[in-house]
């Protein structure tokens, strides 16, 4: 696993619905926020590389330092995007796909409105359990 | 490494600028800016100043297209060690400017900019721009032939003509030297080194290696030098020869900047033509430039020097080179491997730079959150550097990316635009959810947070506190439910240093809180009301307001913008009042200074208020104002002083808010966490001010508040109105409305009608007569229970109390007539006057019921006769006057209604009853006026009130009608005529009850009257037909003869007989003729057997029997007679009295052949039951013979 991972998913109007750090690294303030910083700016190249491949695994498409960031955009534009220190190509690739389930899941929720953030904590379990499976 | 740069820097001349004498920054530079203009100055341009000494070594100078290109380095720059490797580093020329009426001594100057220059060892040409020299000081001759050039005061165009002139100067100079250079270069043995060759004493083997490169570094500076002077293919020849030489020797570092030079010459002489072969050759150049540089990374040295910064610095050169929105994604790899390197710089000044660079690429490319998040690096890295400067530079950077973090700050916003954005969104639907979506997009509260935080730490290191305190209301006001009550202290106590820092009176564009939203737009209080006139009509107030009964009609659906923006129309000098409500949903006690509407349109004095907000709390409190112009008026907000700042706070702004916390895209709504109700979005009114309107004050004269009257009280009061205004008065109107109208019995409009107009400041009193009403049996406050308490506290829901409602208008036109008005008619008002009447308890009926006994009627007394005794005698009591002859039935009768009054209150009160006979006098002459009777308090009392005359003439069938059918033996002939009938019997029980009136007086000047309508009626009810309807048969005796002569003889005789006290007295022993009157009062024939009777005094029939004491002769029992209608029938016989003494004559009748009618009388339950008619008793008193 991973020491340092931040989880997030962003809605396709940009806001942050869902954040998790999963990383097995001591949590710091400071360093999540950094993580975020990261994640925020690398949407500025998703938002090209997004259009120009049919895949929706964009495998790592940022980095900073020895963070790199993964992508993983639906079919909706939500992102689901990965800020890892490890190269695991595809357990990462597994690990979006079973968290892009998971948020279908909550999609048909008729209670959820898309686009506001996901308060499920069962989601957030499931996400952790699946974290810690795959990275 | 240096910032900004780009491969063309490579040809750029660098001209140090500097400050000379004193000079007063901006006048610097002003000057500056008209220098940096000439950043090029072509060839062509500078052959005149150029003299060619020996051949140029730049054979292939272009001197009709070509130019020198310069930089300039504004207040210097410290020599860079890399000068020998790259020539452009070098400061070729120094320019000094100088301000000659701030130094005038010019020597000083001249002195002062000899010593700046020695710092530029490199520079090969110095000039001393002196700007706006004294008259003495041009005429100092001294100078000519020096460095000092003297700028003539004169206008922008001729200066800066000069300072062309001037440059072109330098330029042929600095071209000169070049070449100079060159030719020394080619010739000379320097040897060029860099910081990256081994300092140390060079071995054997180091030095021969360096002679050997020696010649490729010399090729390579000579190609420096043509590129300086403009000639790229010189350069690109001497950068061939260069490249091979240093792959030959392996100098990488030279080779990899030989490489770059030669690219920059090939870039040159394209002159800016670019295509997809060029960019693919200056991409493959440049990555052998960056391998060369990396290759070139010596293990030794790495501690102290390191050509990475050289390689950063071209992957740079490349990415700007390349940077276009369809080349992102290679642009992105560049500067993310750029980025890589940082780690290993070592300078965190050029740290700073490469990211500085890095951001700066990216907000080209419209990468703005990557620009963002370098910029922030940026900012990061100025903080470590502890001081106040760095400090300021940071957070003029951060300030950089609030726009990508969302967290700018309103004044770096347009305006306009922001309001405009705001006007678009009331347009539509589906638009408007994407605008509010768009509103909060990127809502990435942490990062934001941190943003905000850090520029609030840089402003207060950097000593800025309005940008300190900007940040912290934006902090503050934005993410409050994520900081803790002690993080929010914090702020606050932030936000008041900083604002103690701040002169007094400072505006900040953010504001902090409270959160203001707009409640509601109290309409015109009912005192106030604008009414629109509608012209041409004489009742102009009406069509205005939406007429008809319901509130919606389809047919007003015309204009859709009517129902959706309300109008508001407010007046010039009056003030006004809008309620906002402020919401403190932070953990401590917000106290705001001052408070106060912002009206941008100026036509509008609002008045600041102060109010203080406890933690977790809201408020609505009303703002008021006065509107001074006429015009339309806006109202966007608020201004707040708070925390020692003006801020300005946009209604929309929270709305906004409000409809995102609504969609779940806020963290909270700042009202609903403070406890206060969800409040439908209040859309700001269109608001008209209309010049000056007259307005009416009202009130009651001589009350303070309610109008307390007791039941049925009748008292006038004064309404005095009078106009605060500043226009007359020209029409009014009053009219009535709400409950209870009929208490009111007269106004006298007059008094208003003829006052008008009404001049400002006039008063004018109109009387209403005021009846109050009855309490409800069923009203709660009649209880009397509540009653004790009751008398101060308000019985009468104001609901009750009826309304006056004045309408009123100035003149036709506008004062002064001014054109902002345009001709429209100035509107109306409405003034409400509530008559806000306490009706107490007063008298209440207990019981009403009618008393009717009989009083026999003597034989032969005329009832005529009697009318005219009892009026004529005078002296008679008059309660002798109750007693009346019926004149359809022949005896006395008393009939009295009875009514039992009693006092619950505490005053005492007189009751007067007064009867009115004529309508036609019924206020100067009542017929009858009985003496007061006065019921004191907690007591009950009677009054009686006689019912007579009320008879009427005829019996008709028709009022029996409804009789019968009420007693179920109804035939079923109802026609219209018996309708009427039944209506006209109504009507006079109407009649009747109409003319009792009931009067009260208590104290002094209450007085009222009793409502006692309905306890009259409920009374007569069960017999109004024995009070109105006469009997069908009438009987009368007379004594005497058949003639009504003998009859009138009799009655004189009597009268004439002094000892006959009593009327009507017959002798004993006498033969008496008597004569029976059977009168049919209807109107049909009537066969009846008629049957009379005597009785004496103690009641037995004495006509008949063993003792009769009466003889009699004639018939007395079963005469059978034929009463025509409405005629009287005579039957005469004769008594002989053997006793005197008191008896009683008896008439009675059986009806044969009786009809519905007169069986509906007789109230017959089966048809053929006889109908029997009794007459009254008659007295006939019997004297003895003497």
């Amino acid at each position: 696993m991973a020491s340092t991972a931040c989880f997030m998913i962003v809605s396709r109007n940009d806001i942050p619905i869902y954040e998790a750090e999963v990383g097995t690294a001591p949590k710091k303030e400071d360093a999540a926020h950094q993580h975020q910083f990261i994640l925020h700016a690398a949407l500025d190249i998703v938002q090209d590389l997004a259009w120009t491949t049919s895949a929706m695994f964009l495998k790592s498409i940022d980095r900073f330092n020895d963070l790199v960031v993964s992508v993983y955009v639906t079919a909706g534009h939500t992102r689901l995007m990965l800020l890892h220190d490890s190269r695991n190509d595809d357990g990462i690739k597994s690990f979006f796909q079973e968290v892009h389930e998971l948020y279908i899941k909550i999609l048909l929720n008729p209670l959820y409105l898309p686009g506001s953030r996901i308060t499920s904590s069962h989601f957030d379990t499931k996400v952790r359990a699946l974290a810690r499976k795959y990275l | 490494m240096e910032p900004d740069v780009s491969i063309e820097t490579s040809c750029m001349i660098r001209v140090a600028v500097l400050p000379i004498g004193s000079i007063a920054i901006p006048l610097f530079r002003d000057y500056t800016s008209m220098l940096v203009r000439h950043y090029t100055v072509s060839l062509s341009s500078i052959s005149s100043f150029y003299t060619e000494h020996q051949k140029s070594p730049f054979a292939h100078q272009p001197w009709d297209s070509g130019s020198l290109r310069f930089k300039y380095m504004v207040g210097g720059s410290p020599a860079s060690p890399w000068e020998d490797f790259q020539s452009n580093r070098k400061i070729f020329a120094v320019i000094g400017i100088c301000h000659c009426p701030s130094s005038p001594d010019l020597h000083s100057v001249m002195d002062q900019f000899v010593t700046a220059c020695k710092s530029y060892s490199s520079s090969v040409v110095q000039r001393c721009f002196a700007f706006c020299p004294g008259d003495s000081q041009l005429e100092d001759e001294s100078f000519k032939g020096s460095n000092l050039i003297l700028f003539p005061p004169a206008d922008r165009q001729t200066q800066e003509f000069h300072l062309q002139t001037m440059m072109q100067d330098i330029a042929a100079s600095l071209l000169m030297k070049f070449e100079k250079s060159v030719l020394q270069a080619e010739s000379g043995g320097t040897i060029l080194k860099t910081p990256l060759d081994s300092q140390a004493s060079l071995s054997s083997e180091e030095v021969i290696k360096a002679k050997k490169r020696r010649l490729g570094r010399a090729q390579k500076t000579i190609g420096d030098y043509c590129l300086l002077a403009g000639s790229p293919v010189d350069a690109n020849a001497h950068y061939t020869t260069s490249l091979e030489l240093a792959r030959l020797t392996g100098d990488f570092f030279w080779y990899a900047g030989a490489m770059e030079g030669s690219v920059c010459a090939l870039l040159i002489d394209q002159m800016g033509q670019r295509d997809q072969v060029l960019d693919d050759e200056i991409k493959d150049r440049y990555n052998s430039v960056i391998l060369h540089y990396r290759k070139s990374f010596i293990q030794d040295n790495a501690q102290r020097v390191s050509p990475l910064s050289f390689e950063l610095e071209a992957t740079l050169k490349l990415a700007r080179y390349l940077c276009r929105k369809e080349l992102a994604k290679e642009v992105v790899g560049l500067l993310t491997t750029a980025a890589d390197g940082a780690k290993s710089l070592i300078d965190a000044s050029d740290r700073l730079i490469l990211f500085i660079e890095i951001a700066r690429l990216f907000g080209t490319l419209g990468y703005h959150r990557k620009a963002a998040f370098f910029s922030r690096q940026v900012a990061q890295l100025y903080l470590q550097q502890e001081n106040r400067l760095a400090a300021i530079s940071s957070m003029q950077v951060l300030a950089m990316t609030t726009q990508a973090y969302r967290v700018q700050s309103r004044a770096s916003t347009d305006h306009a635009l922001y309001q405009e954005s705001g006007q678009n969104h009331a347009d539509g639907g589906k638009a408007h959810h994407n605008w509010i979506v768009s509103l909060f997009e990127s809502q990435w509260s942490s990062i934001q947070m941190v943003v905000l935080r850090e520029i609030l730490l840089s402003a207060v290191r950097g000593g800025d506190p309005l940008t300190a305190w900007s940040a912290a209301a934006r902090l503050l006001r934005s993410y409050y439910p994520l900081i803790t009550p002690a993080g929010q202290n914090g702020l606050a106590s932030a936000l008041s240093n900083a604002s103690e820092r701040l002169p007094s009176g400072t505006r900040c564009a953010d504001p902090a809180l409270p959160f203001i939203r707009l409640h509601s737009f109290p309409l015109h209080s009912s005192q106030q009301d604008i009414v629109k006139r509608n012209h041409g009509r004489d009742d102009w107030w009406a069509g205005s307001a939406p007429s008809g009964p319901f509130i919606y009609t389809p047919f007003s659906k015309g204009e859709p913008s009517q129902s959706s923006k309300q109008e508001l129309i407010w007046v010039v000098g009056e003030a006004v009042q809008v309620f906002v409500e402020l919401a403190n949903p932070c953990g401590f006690d917000l106290k705001v200074d001052s408070i106060y509407l912002s009206v941008h349109s100026g036509n509008f004095d609002a008045f600041p208020i102060s109010v203080s907000l406890p933690p977790n709390s809201s408020k609505v409190i009303a703002l008021s104002g006065i509107p001074t112009e006429v015009g339309s008026l806006k109202i966007p907000g608020c201004i707040v002083h708070c925390f020692g700042v003006i801020t300005e706070h946009y209604f929309k702004d929270v709305d906004n808010l409000l409809v995102g916390a609504a969609q779940g895209l806020v963290l909270s709504d700042p009202f609903r966490c403070c406890g206060s109700p969800k409040l439908k979005n209040v859309t700001v009114p269109n608001i008209s001010v209309v010049p000056p309107l007259p307005l009416l004050i009202s009130r009651v004269v001589g009350s303070d508040g309610a109008i307390i009257l007791c039941e049925g009280e009748i008292r006038e009061v004064q309404i005095s109105v009078a106009n605060a205004g500043t226009v007359p008065i020209e029409q009014a109107h009053i009219s009535l409305s709400g409950k209870n109208q009929d208490s009111i019995q007269l106004i006298v409009y007059e008094t208003l009608k003829s006052s008008l107009p009404l001049k400002p400041g006039a008063e004018v009193r109109i009387p209403v007569t005021l009846k109050a009403w009855q309490l409800g049996f069923l009203d709660p406050a009649a209880a009397p229970g509540k009653n004790i308490s009751g008398s101060t506290g308000r019985q009468v829901k104001d609901g009750c109390s009826p309304v006056l409602l004045i309408h009123y208008a100035g003149p036709l036109t506008y004062a002064g007539g001014d054109a902002s008005t345009n001709g429209s008619i100035p509107p109306g008002r409405r003034l409400v006057v509530p008559l806000n009447i306490c009706v107490s308890q007063g008298l209440s009926l207990m019981k009403a019921r009618l008393l009717s006994m009989e009083i026999p009627a003597h034989v032969g007394e005329d009832h005529s006769k009697v009318q005219v005794e009892t009026s004529s005698a005078e002296g008679s009591p008059r309660t002798d006057r109750f007693m009346k002859i019926d004149p359809y039935r022949g005896s006395w009768g008393l009939c009295f209604l009875e009514l039992e009054l009693s006092n619950p209150t505490d005053v005492v009160f007189e009751i007067g009853v007064s009867v009115n006979m004529e309508d036609s006098n019924t206020e100067e002459n009542p017929e009858y006026d009985y003496p007061k009777t006065r019921i004191d308090r907690d007591y009950t009392a009677r009054v009686l009130i006689p019912l007579e005359h009320f008879k009427l003439p005829v019996l008709d069938g028709t009022f029996l009608v409804k009789e019968s059918q009420m007693n179920g033996t109804a035939t079923r002939k109802s026609s219209f005529s018996e309708k009427s009938s039944k209506a006209e019997l109504n009507a006079s029980i109407k009649k009747l009850i109409s003319k009792i009136k009931v009067r009260w007086q208590s104290g002094r000047n209450n007085s009222g009257e009793l409502n006692i309508k309905d306890a009259i009626q409920a009374a007569l009810q069960s017999s109004m037909m024995d009070v109105l309807l006469p009997d069908p048969l009438t009987f009368g005796f007379r004594c005497g003869n058949n003639t009504s002569q003998d009859f009138a003889d009799l009655n004189l005789d009597e009268g004439s007989n002094i000892q006959g006290a009593r009327k009507g007295s017959v002798r004993a022993h006498d033969t008496t003729p008597v004569e029976v009157l059977v009168r049919n009062n209807t109107k049909e024939m009537i066969r009846v057997s008629l049957s009379i009777t005597c009785r004496d005094i103690a009641g037995e029939n004495c006509v008949e029997g063993d003792k009769a004491t009466v003889l009699w002769a004639g018939v007395l029992n079963g005469v059978t007679m034929e009463v025509p209608p409405l005629k009287e029938y005579r039957h005469s016989f004769s008594l002989y009295f053997l006793v005197p003494g008191e008896y009683t004559l008896l008439a009675a009748a059986v009806i044969d052949d009786a009809n519905e009618m007169l069986r509906a009388r007789a109230r017959a339950t089966s048809c053929d039951e006889s109908i029997f008619c009794r007459g009254p008793p008659f007295h006939i008193r019997v004297n003895g013979t003497m």
